[in-house]
């Protein structure tokens, strides 16, 4: 198993920049998503955290997601989805998400991910 | 001067004075990704005059609305490399304490009546409820369940905090415009 690290562009598509590492268990996908294969790209996670899970050690997730199409939010759902799977296998789950205090909708939005997946995300506003 | 039979009748003035007033950027043509992002970094540009919440607010509207017309256009073209792109017209305009941000494309009559009722749906609720809608779409979505599209219209409708107005015009019989406008109050994002 290996560490995922994607840097984070701005060109035709929006990538956002990803960190999973292994050996600390500390995740995070920060910037925008707007991309042309979004199941290409989130699909590895996905089988990341999966993968995880048989380590059974704890895992620390933080989004800084500021904007995200609706092609990627189905992959969000699926993300937390997974980390809750592994939170019902005893592994200790933090899940936090960096949001502009302004961003009303992103707050929401947030909490309705929370209401679907059942998993607690610490929602942490910071302003620029 | 004698007036030409074979001049192009048509006054690129009058279509100027028809945009300029109140309209910050528009386009007709053919829609991907590339258009996309030069078009979003206009609009960026055009909307800031310091309310950065509206702007966020009309980038992600124009994201959902523009990709639906490259998708699922009636009217497409194909590029040399064979990529087929939808065609279609965007406008978005700054009328006092709000902008509006139209898009139109031909559809297939056949195929806009469920986008039509899932419009219908969407505006007859309020915003818990439109949140809950969204939610159960994607999760239906993420079943891999048919007709659990449209999670963007949705997305619109939240982001803009206004109802979706929808004119479908017949062009032929078995197609028709089909245009989707929404408001974004400048007020609602003090």
């Amino acid at each position: 198993m290996e560490d995922i690290h994607i840097q984070g562009s701005k060109d035709v598509y929006i990538q956002p920049t990803v960190d999973f590492e292994v050996a600390t268990g500390r995740c995070s996908i920060s910037g925008e998503s707007f991309l042309e294969e979004t199941a290409k790209f989130y699909s590895p996670m996905v089988e990341w955290i999966k993968a995880y899970s048989r380590f059974g050690k704890n895992i620390d997730f933080t989004f800084s997601l500021t904007y995200f199409n609706t092609s990627t939010s189905k992959w969000i759902l699926t993300i937390l989805a997974e980390l809750k799977k592994l939170e019902g296998q005893g592994v200790a789950v933090n899940v936090v998400w960096h949001y502009h205090e302004d961003d009303v909708d992103m707050r929401d939005d947030i909490s309705d991910y929370m209401a679907d997946t059942g998993l607690k995300i610490d929602l942490v506003p910071f302003n620029e | 001067m004698e007036k030409r039979d074979d001049k192009y009748d048509f006054s690129l003035y009058e279509y100027h004075n028809l945009l300029h007033q109140n309209i910050l950027v528009s386009y007709k043509g053919p829609i991907d990704e590339r258009i996309m992002t030069v078009i979003g970094e206009n609009i960026e540009i055009v909307t800031n005059d310091g309310n950065d919440k509206a702007r966020t607010k009309i980038f992600k509207i124009f994201m959902e609305l523009a990709q639906n017309v490259w998708l699922y256009s009636a009217e497409s073209c194909k590029t040399i490399s064979g990529k087929q792109l939808g065609m279609g017209t965007l406008v978005i305009g700054e009328f006092g304490n709000y902008y509006t941000f139209v898009t139109g494309n031909v559809v297939k009559n056949t195929d806009i009546e469920p986008v039509i009722e899932k419009c219908e749906i969407i505006n007859s609720l309020d915003r818990d409820s439109l949140r809950e809608y969204r939610r159960e779409q994607r999760r239906l979505a993420n079943q891999g369940k048919p007709n659990s599209g449209n999670i963007g219209l949705i997305q619109v409708a939240l982001t803009a905090e206004s109802p979706l107005d929808i004119e479908l015009t017949p062009v032929s019989d078995e197609e028709s415009f089909f245009s989707i406008a929404v408001k974004i109050k400048k007020t609602n994002c003090k």
